[in-house]
């Protein structure tokens, strides 16, 4: 008890010295940028819905990047989560699997989509793959701490029929994380819709390309236009990813 | 003992997951082909440990384990693997799988990796599976998931993939202490029937004195990771067996 006030303190002694260092209490600063907000906000009512046609289209290239960088990247982490799952490979595979995801997940996706740029040139292409890459990444870690958690009862007893590597893999692992598989791919795909959505402010296409005129124009009310487009594109997915859950997952538990 | 012929043997065997904690001090049985071979002891005697150094699951540090005459110590050979059934307490069965899927998991040895990839079992293999699950009493579960089973019939899906295996000796782990009485018999009349149709042996760990002395023929008493006592299952009793851990 006395150990946790001690804790709880300092925890939040430090998180107020950070706190300081970074501006939180400067009071003048704060109440201006409250002002500022509200100045924004206002300027962004009413939203011009004249800019429809031009962000449909660029929402649609934002929302196929995503979701063909997600299926992209799923098809890649999944084999190379399954090397990094120390139950079915023995060491050095698990920690060279590890070190490429860890590796790949270091670089911030808006950075992959910069070096994509460079490499195949401005487009919904680059936006892809730094999509892609970046999942890779992300999917293989989380895959590979979810494969690791299979019951090793469950592995011993179907290895002990004389089931080879891949044969475990199609028959327990697979099937038994199937339900956190897709979960974590769905959670994935969100992700990469939002994500995606500043992805063109460096030139990798979608609809960041649009809403970086619309910043740099000082044209509040379009952008407000896009960012009701973005919420109602997550909302959708929200829903979509929700209903596939209740239908598909929890039914099976 | 029914048979002469020795199905599965270990001298002088000596297991630590970490040395010098040893589970299994110098641990040396025989049993005969065709017999059901009971072990008995308290929680912690080292009995799952002794099952999966049988079954090669675990590699002792000293000692020889040898079943059907082949040494088995240093790793089961990929021809030998399907001939040694194992079934750990908790069954070790794919949740998410069907029962159908699970008992057809014995015939993997059998296809080749492309079809088992696919999960493209040949048509004899697929009858053998249902014969099997009826043989069990369980055909009508093919196609039920096993989360949705009962106990009893998650043992019976067990027993069904473990016989697809084709195996010559079956190691049971305590795999029926989670039902009750009558329905543990149930099933190890039943696996009593198969052992003596199609030629099985069986070790199991057991630790109901009743089903002990119904269903075994020959009964090892083990405490502290050693094999104190061997005797018929007839001689077993409860008073006998707290004498001999004691």
């Amino acid at each position: 008890m006395k150990r946790d006030f001690w804790v709880i303190g300092l925890v939040s002694l430090l998180q107020g010295v950070v706190l300081g260092q970074l501006g939180f209490f400067d009071v003048q600063r704060l109440g201006k940028g409250l002002l500022n907000l509200g100045r924004f906000a206002g300027e962004m009512v009413p939203p011009d819905m004249g800019v429809l046609p031009v962000a449909g289209k660029a929402l649609l290239e934002t929302v196929q990047m995503s979701f063909a960088g997600t299926v992209l990247g799923f098809l890649v982490s999944l084999p190379l989560s399954i090397l990094g799952t120390r139950r079915l490979f023995p060491e050095p595979v698990p920690a060279l699997a590890r070190l490429i995801a860890a590796a790949v997940r270091t670089i911030p996706v808006l950075l992959w989509a910069i070096i994509f740029v460079i490499l195949v040139g401005l487009g919904p292409l680059a936006g892809t793959l730094g999509i892609a890459v970046y999942t890779v990444g992300y999917l293989a870690k989380i895959y590979a701490e979810l494969f690791e958690g299979t019951d090793p009862e469950v592995l011993e007893a179907v290895r002990g029929v004389g089931a080879s590597r891949l044969h475990l893999v199609r028959f327990v692992v697979l099937p038994e994380g199937a339900n956190a598989l897709v979960a974590q791919l769905l959670f994935m795909l969100e992700y990469n819709i939002r994500a995606s959505s500043v992805l063109g402010f460096v030139g990798a296409g979608g609809i960041g390309f649009v809403m970086q005129v619309y910043l740099q124009t000082l044209d509040y009310q379009r952008l407000a236009t896009l960012l009701l487009l973005i919420l109602a594109v997550v909302l959708v997915m929200d829903g979509i990813s929700g209903w596939l859950r209740k239908r598909f997952l929890l039914a099976s538990h | 003992m029914r048979n002469g012929k020795v199905a599965l043997r270990t001298e002088g065997v000596w297991f630590a997951y970490r040395e010098p904690d040893w589970i299994l001090k110098d641990v040396s049985l025989a049993c005969s082909l065709r017999n059901v071979m009971m072990i008995m002891g308290p929680s912690g005697s080292g009995k799952t440990t002794l099952l999966k150094v049988m079954a090669g699951i675990l590699r002792p540090q000293r000692g020889k384990v040898e079943v059907l005459g082949i040494e088995i110590q240093r790793g089961v050979s990929r021809g030998l693997r399907p001939a040694i059934g194992y079934i750990p307490q908790q069954l070790g069965l794919v949740r998410s799988l069907t029962a159908l899927e699970n008992v057809l998991i014995g015939a993997l040895s059998r296809i080749s990796p492309g079809r088992g990839l696919l999960g493209l079992f040949p048509g004899h293999e697929v009858e053998q599976a249902r014969a099997a699950m009826d043989l069990m009493g369980i055909g009508h579960k093919a196609r039920e998931k096993v989360f949705r089973l009962s106990g009893g019939e998650r043992q019976r899906v067990a027993i069904a993939r473990t016989l697809l295996q084709h195996p010559r000796l079956v190691l049971a782990d305590e795999f029926v202490s989670d039902l009750d009485l009558p329905r543990a018999a149930e099933i190890l009349t039943l696996m009593r029937q198969v052992a003596e149709q199609e030629d099985i042996t069986f070790v199991m760990n057991m630790h109901e004195v009743q089903l002990v002395q119904e269903f075994g023929d020959q009964v090892l008493m083990v405490s502290n990771g050693q094999v104190l006592h061997e005797c018929s299952a007839q001689e077993v009793n409860l008073d006998r067996f707290t004498e001999v851990v004691q």
